[in-house]
């Protein structure tokens, strides 16, 4: 069963394009990642979602029923994280989570508890005492607290250290083991690799491409940056997989995709200052989308 | 009820602050009136002396100053002034902060539809004029009656000050369609003050024009106090078209919020 299906969603903002004709579905009990540079419609497509703006044509329905006719009834089943969170200044943090509560039936306070001390959060502090990745964690036990059906995250890693990232990833995985269905918005590949199943990915508000993470990690890309004391044979990198090569003085960039001891077995024997190995950001994955389209 | 009881929570400090601000005035005004009441007459000879079109505009054409609720009108004007800046203040406010201090994201997405919370909140703005207007009432009441010497027209007094009630909804009722129908409210007093005080002007200027037509634009002529003692009760008129924009606007708040998109972060 498809939790989420979106059929040629189309928001406009004026003249603005939001997004155009977005398609793609979410089946139940998956992860599924939403990825995109900034302001390709990641952001716009979830807010429509959640009926907080109205889309210009096309629809968009959860658990079957029209997300705008049926948003309130339907609401109460989603868990919502936006990217940026922003909550009544003036209220201490178990206040505005007691608050949030108080819209669900049946919400068990020992959940609250229990999620801010995995979260490691001050339930007493004041909203505006806040650090930008405190009030993020009030965001996570404010968006779990119902035991919500379906969880959306629009970006939900910012401002939080690598080991509360940890350990909100976790948190997720449960809730995903216990049924809970994940759509999971990210700029960032490296956390929707580690977590997700499917991802779409959009840029300039149309959606590019649906795949597995299994089939995109077949095309794991490496960006390399190697740096030379002497003159560089750009002929050495003559390899099947190799793109993007350039070379810049003595250091020479390219990406690379396949098996790393090919390059491995290259680099023997060469008089190396330095080297780095990253992952390419997803504008770089981007680009090889639209290469292979041409 | 809860998003009630938060909206009464948020607006608490403010709501006390307005209620002893307005009932402080009034009664500082007030205390004013023993010491100048011998005097009155020669107020009065003083005011008659006035080019006529400048006792009109200051509202002081029909005054008779010697009795205490003829004084109590002075002051009172003030208070609606001030009062219907306060309930703008709220209906401009009450949804609109929502997305100015960006916490639309959370309250839109809880399982309540959009009407709700626009009910909800106007609710919150009739229980917050409702407890201005007992507070300044019983102030009201409890001076007049102590400092007024012989009996006075209790009647007259009721009538003047609920017009406070009826300008407070008009112009929160005003407030929340201005915020529907704007975009982003970036700051939310100049609004208010600027549309009470152009209102209160036309009032003024059609105290001196007396143009049947132009008094219809401002809700200060719907309540006119110098009227009321010479009428002894609303006008009927008035009153219906009070409640018809009233109607309106709030119907209008809710159509246009219904539609509204809520801007991104």
């Amino acid at each position: 069963m498809n939790v989420i299906e979106i059929n040629q969603l189309t928001k406009y903002y004026g003249k603005h394009r939001g997004i155009e004709n977005v398609t793609f579905s979410v089946e139940e009990g998956e992860i599924f990642g939403f990825i995109g540079p900034n302001g390709a419609g990641k952001s716009t497509t979830i807010r429509a979602l959640l009926s907080l703006i109205h889309p210009t044509s096309g629809s968009a329905t959860i658990f079957g029923k029209d997300c705008i006719k049926y948003g309130s009834e339907l609401r109460r089943d989603i868990g919502y994280l936006p990217s940026e969170v922003f909550y009544y200044e003036h209220m201490k943090v178990l206040e505005v989570l007691k608050y949030s509560a108080s819209f669900y039936d049946n919400v068990n306070y020992t959940r609250i508890q229990t999620l801010a001390d995995v979260m490691d959060l001050d339930l007493n502090k004041r909203i505006d005492d806040l650090s930008y990745g405190n009030k993020k964690k009030v965001g996570i036990v404010q968006g779990l607290l119902h035991e919500p059906k379906l969880i959306i995250l629009d970006e939900p890693t910012g401002g939080l250290d690598p080991l509360m990232q940890q350990k909100f990833f976790d948190l997720i995985r449960t809730e995903n083991k216990k049924g809970a269905t994940v759509l999971f918005s990210s700029h960032i590949l490296s956390e929707v690799q580690k977590l997700c199943g499917r991802v779409a990915i959009i840029k300039d508000g149309t959606i590019v491409k649906i795949e597995n993470i299994r089939d995109m990690q077949k095309h794991n890309y490496k960006k390399f940056t190697l740096e030379y004391s002497g003159v560089i044979d750009v002929h050495h990198f003559n390899l099947d997989g190799i793109t993007n090569l350039t070379l810049d003085k003595n250091t020479l960039h390219f990406l690379f995709k396949g098996d790393i001891n090919r390059i491995v077995e290259r680099l023997q024997g060469q008089a190396l200052l330095n080297m780095l190995v990253e992952e390419p950001s997803l504008e770089e994955i981007f680009m090889h989308y639209y290469q292979k389209e041409d | 009820m809860n998003i009630l009881k938060q909206e009464l929570r948020m607006g608490r400090k403010s709501l006390i602050i307005w209620c002893l601000s307005l009932a402080g005035i009034l009664v500082l005004f007030m205390l004013i009136y023993p010491s100048i009441s011998s005097q009155l007459e020669d107020f009065q000879k003083v005011f008659k002396s006035f080019p006529i079109e400048f006792q009109r505009a200051l509202g002081i054409a029909d005054l008779q100053l010697n009795t205490i609720l003829s004084y109590y009108q002075f002051p009172f004007t003030y208070i609606l002034l001030a009062g219907a800046v306060q309930a703008m203040n709220m209906g401009v406010a009450v949804i609109s902060s929502e997305i100015r201090e960006k916490t639309g994201d959370f309250l839109f997405v809880k399982p309540v539809t959009r009407n709700r919370i626009i009910s909800m909140k106007i609710m919150a703005v009739l229980v917050q004029i409702l407890i201005t207007n007992a507070f300044v009432f019983v102030a009201a009441l409890i001076t007049v009656s102590i400092l007024s010497a012989e009996p006075y027209n209790v009647k007259l007094f009721v009538l003047i000050t609920s017009s406070l009630l009826f300008i407070q909804i008009f112009f929160a009722s005003l407030g929340l369609f201005v915020s529907a129908f704007l975009r982003r409210i970036r700051t939310v007093l100049p609004i208010s003050m600027g549309v009470v005080f152009i209102f209160y002007i036309v009032f003024l200027l059609n105290e001196t024009l007396k143009d049947d037509k132009l008094g219809l634009i401002s809700p200060f002529g719907y309540f006119d106090l110098s009227e009321l003692s010479k009428t002894m009760n609303y006008d009927s008129l008035y009153l219906l078209l009070w409640f018809v924009l009233v109607g309106l606007f709030i119907f209008l708040t809710f159509r246009l919020f219904a539609r509204k998109d809520l801007p991104s972060i």
